[in-house]
Order: C-alpha cells, then structure tokens, then sequence
C-alpha cells in the first residue's frame, strides 16, 4: 500500500492546572495557537480539524467538539472529532494520520482538549455509565473499584513488590519538575510518600494516581512535501495501531492488557520494528496511575511480563536509563487532562525528537519515541510510533 | 423480532432507574468573565474588535475565529439594535401551554457583527416585526448578578 508520508511540524500545549477560568474553548484555541506559531504557521495554511476530547459530561457540554470547534480553529473547515475515551489523546494525531496519508489533505490541525474542573462534585459520577446498568451500577461502584481489582490481580500474578511500582509515581513527578506545564511536579517526592499517602481503594492509594485537570495540546501535522518546506526537523509518524478488548471488563485479562500488545504489534508492523526494545528510544505510556505505566509497558512487549516492576525500580526506566519512560512527568506529573494528557505525550515525543525538551531532554540522540494512551471502557490501546 | 418484545407498558419489563449524579459549574473564561462583569457593574455592553478582519464580535472573544489572533481591543456597543428575527412561545419545555406567551428574539446589536437572544418586552406579540428597533432592559443593581437574565428584556424604541 502507498501512503504519503505524514510528518508532526508544530506542537504547543497550555499549562495544566487544577481549575482554568478559561472556557474550553479558550483552552484549545491557546493551545492551537501555540502549535501554529511553532512551525510559524497560520489558520489559513491548514486543510482540515481534528478534535479530541473525552466524555462530554466533564465539561458539561453535549456535542462538545462542536462548541469547541472556532478554538480549534475550526471555521469553515472540514472537522472532525475522533472518540475513544482516555485512547483519544494518541488516537487524535492517528486521525491526523490517516486524513493525510489517504491524500485528502495536505496540512491538519490537531487539537485535544478537556476541562474537568466543570464537573462538580467530581468526574467520578460521571464515569458511573461506563458500568453496566444491570449487573454493576446497583452496587453503586466507584471507578477506582476497577483500578483496583485489576493492580491487584496484576500484582498478585507476578508477585509485584508495591514498592517498585511507587517508584514509577516518584519518578513521574520528579520529572514533571522539569516541565513547565506541569501540575504536579515534584523534585523531593519519596517512595515512602507515595506507601503513607491516604488509602482509596486498596491497593490504590492517593500517590498512585493522576488528579483532574484542565488543558488543552495541539499539533501540526502535515504531508512530507509541506514539511520539507516548513521545517528541517520533521519528525514522521513511523506506525499507528489501536485496538479493542471486550467491553466487559470482567471478561478480561485484568493481569495484562492484550489489546494493548494487538495495538503494538500493528504500529511495529506498519514501523518495520522487529525489535522493539532496540528500535524504540523513549517510551511514553499511559501512566494514569503508576501501576498502569508497567502493564502497559509489558503490553507493548518493551518488558516482558511481570518484570516491568523490577525494572523502575532498577532505574532502566529513568530519563538517563536504559529506556527513558515518561520523560515528560507523564500523567502523574504533569496532569491528567484527559485527551489532552495522552496528546501531551507525542508532543513530548515531538520535543524530545528534535532535541528541544530542554531540562527534560533524554541524554543521546533519540531517533524513535513511542506514546500509548489507553481509554473507553478501560479496554483499548492506542498506539503511535515516531521518528526524527 | 424486535415486535414480539414490544412492551405496551415499561412496567411489563424489569428496569434499572440510574441517573448521571453531576452538576456542571461553568466558568465565563476570560473574554465572558468582562462581558458580564460590565453588565453587573455598569449596565453595558462590550464586544472584542478584530482590526484584521474588521469584526466586532458580541459576545466578545479572547481570539478571532477568523484569523485566530489574540483580541485585545474591547470597544463598548450601543444596547441598542434590531430584530433579525422572533418567534413567540406558546408552550413550555414539557409542552404545557403558556399563559402569557413569551416573545424571543434574536437582537443584533448596532455597530457590530453579532447580537444576542433575547426576550422582548413592553410589546404585544401583533406589534413585533422584524427590523424593529429596540433596547435592552437592565435589572436594578441589586437583582443583577453578572448573568445574561440581568438584561431584563429587550423594548422597542
Ligand atoms: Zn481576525
């Protein structure tokens, strides 16, 4: 199959922060505008829009990508809003892919946004849908009931250590220190503080997870013969995959999200990996909550399995190990934004590529980086491969 | 096959009742916070200007939607305008008749390129037209609270 190669030129997000008293919409359109002025770029030079963002009741907003659109940059354009949950944020630019590697555009604008602070008194409640009306939401569940059952059974299938997995938070928000968006960075955090912070669901407790946040990312993407004009550092979308588990969450694996293997192996595939723990520089997975950066690590066969634990603690997965992991600060550093925060990471990746991450900046000259997100009803893996 | 489970009554089939238990607390953002703040405070009206393209919009924005550059240029509008067009409601959002029936109106405001939706007042539905002119109608300070139900309604003039 022929594809016009497709290359990210621009990137700009805003800081994320607990409560913006910006609208979403002003939230996208800085973010938007940042990415624009990056490749020094305007409206008028892009083809086409694409929106990401997560359930419509965090911002309280029905049809959402459509009052975000003129944020987005959006007027009087063809624009479209891709959907898969807390997937969304890497499966936005897999859109921004496809809408130019099919040849219909030459230039996109790609934009994820949420604003979760509008939800009152927490996105909890509005996650209350994601079970099933019949069998589980008579019992009243919480979503941390999920995160829960399934680091326990990760944890108890391996023989996982809780001490190892704290590291991945302690490092996460050490280097969302570095990061100047960031919410929650944190250059003194101990592994000790993660073990005594409160207790929600055992064994998740409050230093395991990402909070609510508001922010908004954007990217320019663009086909190879505008890239090679607007940019002597193009970094190409190498391979893309996503894939579905069963909606029944109790039907799964909990202990290892294959979906997130079958999302890998198509994006290595189309890549032309073979080896994925040589040919990927920097890693950054989905890190909603530390133990979900290591199963996701082993689902994208960068570990094998159980053995992810081992490894942080080891320091493989620190900026200057082995294999830098979430050198961004990730989700449990920087915010947890949504769609945003999974977008967020292919910008880190974008940065990191071109050598512009500054004090975050992985030590060598990475050539390839890969971002997963993971979403809808917990059970899909996105999936995006990029090279300088 | 879907017939055969056609139920005539919803009691016939065992349901769950569950609801979505949140609120939404939505903020202005930067160019509304203004908006409304010179409503609360001052019984005006401003919009945001975009030289470039040569665009008042009200309600103001941060950013031109055309051009997306940064709005800094806030210019105070008459709260006069027109009738671009009205509808009169006769029934409520369940569909109970109203006993008054309301007039809705869509005001573009003088000098600009946007407007706002409205009740009109002071006016008996047969004398409406469109291309009317009209003013908007502030509440007395105290009842105001930085909303658009501070403008009472809109009357001719
Ligand atoms: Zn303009």
């Amino acid at each position: 199959m022929s594809r016009d190669r497709v290359a990210v030129v621009g990137a700009g997000m805003t800081k994320f922060v607990r409560r913006a008293q910006e609208t979403g919409k002003e939230l996208a359109w800085e973010a938007a505008s940042k990415a624009l002025e990056s490749c020094e770029m305007t409206l008028d030079d892009i083809d086409a829009v694409i929106i990401g963002s997560a359930p419509e009741a965090f911002d309280g907003v029905h049809m959402k990508s459509e009052y975000l659109s003129d944020g987005c940059g959006g007027w009087g354009k063809p624009v479209i809003r891709g959907y898969v949950g807390g997937g969304t944020g890497v499966f936005s630019p897999i859109q921004g892919w496809y809408h130019i590697a099919s040849g219909l555009f030459d230039t996109v604008l790609v934009i994820c946004e949420e604003k979760m602070s509008s939800c009152q008194p927490h996105p909890q409640g509005a996650f209350l849908t994601i079970f099933d009306n019949f069998t589980e939401r008579p019992l009243q569940p919480n979503l941390l009931w999920i995160f829960a059952l399934e680091m326990n059974a990760y944890m108890t299938r391996y023989g996982l250590d809780k001490r190892d997995i704290a590291t991945v938070s302690v490092k996460n928000k050490r280097n969302a220190a570095d990061h100047p968006a960031a919410l929650l960075g944190d250059a003194n955090i101990t592994v000790d503080d993660v073990l005594n912070s409160e207790v929600l669901a055992w064994p998740v407790q409050r230093l395991d997870v990402s909070p609510v946040t508001d922010g908004a990312v954007a990217l320019v993407m663009c086909a190879e013969h505008v890239a090679r004009r607007v940019t002597n550092k193009p970094v190409w979308v190498e391979g893309v995959g996503w894939n579905l588990d069963t909606a029944y969450w109790s039907s799964r694996d909990l202990s290892y999200p294959v979906y997130v293997e079958e999302a890998a192996r198509m994006a290595y595939k189309m890549a032309g990996i073979t080896e994925p723990r040589k040919q990927i520089h920097i890693a950054e997975p989905y890190d909603p909550f530390d133990y979900k950066e290591l199963h996701h690590l082993e689902g994208l066969m960068l570990f094998d399995k159980g053995e992810a634990p081992r490894a942080a603690a080891d320091g493989v997965t620190q900026r200057d190990g082995d294999l830098p992991v979430c050198p961004s600060g990730g989700l449990l550093g920087v915010g947890n934004p949504i769609a945003a925060a999974g977008m967020m990471k292919v910008a880190e990746l974008f940065w990191q590529l071109r050598g512009e991450a500054g004090a975050r900046q992985v030590p060598g000259t990475p050539k390839r980086g890969l971002a997963q997100a993971w979403g809808d009803l917990m059970q899909v893996g996105t999936v995006i491969i990029l090279g300088a | 096959m879907g017939l055969l489970y056609r139920l005539s009554k919803p009691e016939q089939a065992i349901a769950w009742e569950g609801d979505m238990p949140i609120t939404s607390r939505y903020t202005m953002g930067i160019a509304g916070e203004r908006f409304f703040r010179a409503i609360l405070d001052d019984e005006a009206l401003w919009g945001t200007c975009c030289p470039e393209c040569d665009v008042v919009y009200v309600p103001p924005r941060l950013y031109c939607e055309r051009c997306f550059a940064q709005l800094d240029e806030w210019v105070e509008v008459p709260n006069t305008g027109y009738v671009y067009t009205y509808t009169i409601v006769h029934v409520d959002m369940d569909g109970n008749t109203l006993e008054d029936p309301r007039i809705m109106a869509y005001v573009r405001l003088e000098g600009t390129d946007g407007g706002l939706v409205h009740f009109l007042g002071e006016v008996d539905p047969e004398d409406v037209g469109i291309g009317m002119l009209v003013e908007a109608v502030f509440k007395d300070k105290a009842e105001r609270k930085g909303s658009i139900n501070d403008i009472a309604y809109f009357r001719p003039i």
